[in-house]
C-alpha cells in the first residue's frame, strides 16, 4: 500500500517529465502519453482506496529522515481517488479542446505537474510536504489560466489568483513555524497525537497554540476556497481554458475544505475558530448566491455558483459536520466539472433555440393543449413548509437516531429544509396540465434524495471518521450555549415558515415583481452588480502600492 | 562594530547597500556580475566570523526593513539586471535576521549562496536578451513564449527561483529564518515574501507574457538550455539536500 501511495504523485510526475522529452513531437503522440499516465493514476487512486478499505490501517511513509512523507489514511484515499477521477476526464477532454491552441506539449506538462501536485498536497505526510504542494499548486496554477500568453486578461486574472493563494500561504507557513517549534515534530500523525496529549500548553500571543494554528489554518483555507472577502479572483479565472476552469472549480478550489479536515484534530480545540469558520462561510454562500443570479455570462455565473457551494463547504465545517464537506465537495467537484465541460454545448445550443417558453395562449391554440393550472397556495405553502421538515428530520432520525443532541446537525436540516421548500415552491411556480402529479412526483423524488444522501453521508462519516471520539469532540467544539442555540433555532424557524406564507401569497396574488423598483432597491442592485465593490478596493490598494514602489526608486536614484 | 558595518557593504544593508547595486549597475560584462553576485555577500559571511561581538538585536529590523525596501522596489523595475540586484539584496540582508540568532557560520554561507545563485543566472540570461533586443527590459518586446520557448521556459524557472518558490532552496532557508524569528519577525518575513512573488509575477508578464512581435528571433541553444536546467536541477538537488527542509 506504501508503494502505491508513493506512485500516485509520482505518475503524472514522470509523464511531465517524458512529455518534456517529447516536446518536439506529435501531439497525438503526446496527448496518447499524458492521458495513458493519467488513466493509470486514476487506477492507483482507486487501487490504493481498494486497499484500504480491506486493511483499515492508516499509513506514514517517509522517504527522509525529516520531510517528503506520504500519510494514507481515509482523507487521502477519497481525495486521491476524486483527484485523479477529475484529473483524468480533464486530460481527456483537452485532447481536442486543445488541438488548436499554441503550447499543447506545455499545456499537457503543466496539467501533469498540477496533477502531481494536487495527489502530493492531500498524501502529505508531513508540514513541509504540505506546504510545499501547497504552494506549488497556486504556481501552477497561475501558469495555466494564463496557458494563452497573449490574452492580456487571462494574465491580469492568473496573477490575481497567483496573488490571493500566495496571500493565504502566509498564514499556513506561520502555523507550520508554530506548529514545529512548539511540538518538535513534522510528522502529521505524530504531531496530532501530541497536541491531543498536551492541548492547551504552549501560548503565543496569550492565545492557546492550536485556537491560534487553527485560525492560521482557517485563513489559508479562505483564500484557497474563495471565502468573502478573498474571492474576487475566483469568478475571473474564466479566462483560461476551459479545462483547466473546470480541474479549478472541481479540484483545486476545494482545498479549504481538504485542509480543515486535515487539520481537524487541531481544530477541536479551537471552537471559537469553527464559529469564525461558520460565519465566513454563511456570508460567502449568501452573496455568491445573490452574486450568481446577476450575472448573465454562463461561465461566470458558474464562477459565483462556485463561490457559493464553497461558502457552504465552510458552513458545514463551521457546525462540526467535517465529513460531510468532504462529501459536498466531492459532489459539487462532479457536478460542477460536468458544468464546466458542457458549457460550450449549452451555448451552441442557446445560439440554435432562444428557449423562451411559449405563453398560454400559444399553448391553447397552436399546441392545443389544455390551459396549465398551479395548486391553491395555501396548500402549496404548507406542503412547502411540512413536507422537508419531515422527511429530513425522519431520514436524519433513522440513521443517526440522536441527532437532536447535535448542533450541527440540526442547523443542516434548517438548510435542507430551506433548500426543499425551494423545491417546491419552483415546482408550485410552473404552471402545468396536472399539478398534482408533479407534486407528488416532485415529493417523492425528494425523498429518494434526502434518504439517499443522508444514508451515503452517514456511510462516508463513518468511513472519513473511523474515530467516533474525535467526531464527537469536533461537533461538540462547534456548539454553542444552549440556550442560545434554541433561541435561535425558534427565530429561524418561524422566519422560515412567516416567509414562505408571506411568499407564496404574494407569489399567488401577483404582487412578486409587479412594483416599481425603489430607490433603495435600485442602489442595493448596483452595489450587487459592482460585486460589493471589493475588487475596486483591491485596485486601488494595487495602485497606492506600485506608487509607493515607483516613488521610492526615483528617490534612491534606483540603486 | 566597525567590521559589522563593513560586513553590511557585502551582505547589504540600506543605505550601505548602495555600493552593491552601484557596483552591479558599473559592471557591463554579465560573467562579472554574475560572480559580484555569488562571491560578494560571501565576504560580507567570511568577514562576520571575526567579528568580535555577536550581531546585534536591532540588526534584525534593519534587516528586515532592508528587505522590504527593495522588495517594495523591485515591483516595479523593469530591467532584468537591476531586478537581479534588488532581488539578491533583499534576500542576502535577511542573512543579518538569521546572524543574529548565532547560527553556524556554514549555515550563513549557504544561506547566502541560496539567494545568490537565482540572481547570478538572472544576470547571465539578461546577456541573451539584450543581444536580441537592445535591453532586457520588461515590457520592451513581451510574448516571449511564443517566439523563445526555451529561453522563457528557463527565465520563468529561474525567476521562480529568486522569489523562493518551492522547491527552490530559497523556499527552505526561508522556513529556517522565520523558525529563528520571534512573532512579529516571522510575519514581516512572510510579507516580504509575498512582495517578491508579486514581484516575479510581474516581471514575467513583461517578458514572456503578451502578444508575440518578435518572430524572427532565435532561441537560445538546445546546450544552453541543458546547461541553465541542469544548474537548477543541481541547485534545487543541493538545496533538498542540504537545507533539511528549513525547519
Amino acid at each position: 500500500m506504501d508503494k502505491l501511495t508513493a506512485l500516485l504523485p509520482a505518475t503524472p510526475l514522470l509523464s511531465a517529465f517524458l512529455i518534456t522529452l517529447l516536446a518536439d513531437g506529435s501531439r497525438r503522440r503526446i496527448a496518447r502519453l499524458s492521458v495513458g499516465f493519467s488513466a493509470l493514476t486514476f487506477l492507483l487512486a482507486a487501487a490504493s482506496l481498494a486497499l484500504y478499505v480491506v486493511e483499515r490501517e492508516p499509513q506514514w511513509v517517509s522517504f527522509n529522515s525529516g520531510w517528503g512523507s506520504l500519510y494514507l489514511d481515509p482523507l487521502t484515499s477519497v481525495m486521491a481517488l476524486m483527484v485523479a477521477g477529475i484529473s483524468f476526464v480533464v486530460h481527456v477532454y483537452s485532447v481536442r479542446y486543445m488541438a488548436e491552441e499554441p503550447g499543447y506539449a506545455r499545456f499537457y506538462i503543466l496539467l501533469d505537474l498540477m496533477s502531481a501536485a494536487i495527489l502530493l498536497m492531500v498524501a502529505a505526510g508531513d508540514l513541509v510536504t504540505l506546504l510545499v504542494a501547497w504552494h506549488l499548486v497556486g504556481v501552477l496554477l497561475y501558469f495555466l489560466l494564463g496557458h494563452d500568453a497573449a490574452r492580456p486578461a487571462a494574465q491580469r486574472y492568473a496573477f490575481w489568483t497567483f496573488f490571493t493563494y500566495r496571500l493565504g500561504d502566509l498564514p499556513l507557513v506561520l502555523a507550520a513555524v508554530l506548529l514545529y517549534q512548539a511540538y518538535g515534530t513534522l510528522a502529521l500523525p505524530t504531531l496530532f497525537e501530541r497536541i491531543a496529549s498536551a492541548p492547551q500548553a504552549p501560548t503565543v500571543l496569550g492565545l492557546p497554540l492550536p485556537t491560534l494554528v487553527a485560525l492560521l489554518v482557517a485563513l489559508g483555507a479562505f483564500a484557497r476556497s474563495a471565502q468573502f472577502p478573498l474571492h474576487t479572483w475566483l469568478p475571473y479565472t474564466m479566462e483560461g481554458p476551459t479545462p483547466v476552469s473546470a480541474l479549478m472549480h472541481a479540484g483545486v478550489v476545494n482545498a479549504g475544505g481538504f485542509i480543515i479536515n486535515r487539520f481537524a484534530p487541531v481544530f477541536v480545540h479551537a471552537g471559537g475558530v469553527l464559529h469564525l469558520v461558520f460565519a465566513v462561510g454563511l456570508v460567502t454562500a449568501i452573496l455568491g448566491s445573490i452574486l450568481m443570479l446577476t450575472q448573465n455570462d454562463i461561465k461566470k455565473s458558474l464562477g459565483y455558483s462556485t463561490m457559493g457551494q464553497m461558502g457552504f463547504m465552510f458552513v458545514e465545517c463551521g457546525v462540526g459536520a467535517f465529513s460531510l464537506a468532504i462529501y459536498h465537495l466531492i459532489a459539487h467537484g462532479l457536478f460542477k466539472g460536468t458544468l464546466f465541460l458542457g458549457a460550450g454545448s449549452v451555448i451552441g445550443n442557446a445560439r440554435k433555440h432562444d428557449g423562451v417558453p411559449h405563453d398560454d395562449v400559444y399553448t391553447f391554440v397552436v399546441e392545443r393543449k389544455p390551459v396549465a393550472s398551479r395548486l391553491p397556495w395555501v396548500v402549496a405553502a404548507v406542503i412547502t413548509v411540512v413536507v422537508p421538515f419531515v422527511v429530513l428530520g425522519l431520514s436524519r432520525w433513522l440513521v443517526g437516531g440522536n441527532f437532536v443532541g447535535e448542533q450541527g446537525a440540526i442547523i443542516l436540516l434548517f438548510f435542507g429544509w430551506v433548500t426543499g421548500a425551494q423545491l417546491l415552491f419552483a415546482t408550485y411556480r410552473l404552471r402545468v396540465d396536472s399539478p398534482w402529479r408533479l407534486m407528488a412526483m416532485i415529493i417523492l423524488s425528494l425523498v429518494i434524495v434526502v434518504a439517499g444522501y443522508t444514508l451515503i453521508e452517514r456511510g462516508f462519516d463513518l468511513f472519513l471518521y473511523p474515530d467516533r471520539v474525535l467526531s464527537g469532540q469536533i461537533y461538540a467544539a462547534a456548539s454553542i450555549p444552549l440556550a442560545t442555540f434554541e433561541v435561535l433555532v425558534a427565530i429561524l424557524t418561524a422566519a422560515i415558515v412567516v416567509g414562505w406564507l408571506v411568499t407564496y401569497y404574494a407569489a399567488a396574488n401577483g404582487r412578486a415583481g409587479g412594483r416599481k423598483a425603489s430607490p433603495l432597491r435600485l442602489a442595493l442592485y448596483s452595489l450587487i452588480t459592482r460585486e460589493f465593490y471589493v475588487a475596486d478596493v483591491y485596485a486601488w490598494l494595487t495602485q497606492a502600492t506600485l506608487g509607493l514602489s515607483r516613488r521610492l526608486n526615483v528617490w534612491l536614484r534606483w540603486v | 562594530m566597525t567590521l559589522l558595518l563593513i560586513a553590511a557593504l557585502f551582505l547589504p544593508l540600506f543605505p550601505l547597500s548602495f555600493v552593491f547595486n552601484g557596483a552591479l549597475a558599473q559592471l557591463r560584462h554579465p560573467a562579472a556580475r554574475s560572480a559580484l553576485l555569488l562571491l560578494w555577500p560571501q565576504i560580507g559571511v567570511g568577514l562576520l566570523q571575526f567579528a568580535p561581538q555577536p550581531v546585534p538585536q536591532y540588526f534584525v529590523p534593519w534587516a528586515l526593513l532592508t528587505a522590504g525596501v527593495y522588495a517594495l522596489r523591485l515591483l516595479t523595475v523593469r530591467d532584468m539586471g537591476r531586478w537581479a540586484g534588488f532581488v539578491a539584496t533583499s534576500g542576502l540582508a535577511l542573512a543579518w535576521a538569521l546572524a543574529s540568532g548565532g547560527p553556524d557560520i556554514a549555515d550563513l554561507h549557504l544561506f547566502a549562496f541560496w539567494f545568490s545563485v537565482p540572481p547570478a543566472l538572472m544576470a547571465l540570461l539578461a546577456a541573451p536578451l539584450t543581444r536580441r533586443f537592445g535591453a532586457a527590459y520588461a515590457g520592451l518586446q513581451g510574448g516571449l513564449m511564443g517566439c523563445l520557448p526555451r529561453m522563457s521556459g528557463v527565465l520563468a524557472v529561474t525567476v521562480l527561483a529568486a522569489v523562493a518558490t518551492p522547491p527552490f532552496p530559497g523556499f527552505f532557508a526561508l522556513l529556517r529564518l522565520l523558525r529563528a524569528l520571534d512573532w512579529a519577525g516571522a510575519v514581516g518575513g512572510l510579507a516580504i515574501w509575498l512582495v517578491w512573488g508579486w514581484a516575479g509575477t510581474k516581471l514575467l508578464q513583461g517578458f514572456i507574457f503578451g502578444a508575440d512581435h518578435a518572430h524572427s528571433v532565435r532561441d537560445i541553444g538546445r546546450a544552453s538550455t541543458l546547461a541553465y536546467t541542469g544548474v537548477l536541477g543541481a541547485f534545487v538537488a543541493a538545496g533538498l539536500y542540504l537545507t533539511g527542509g528549513g525547519l
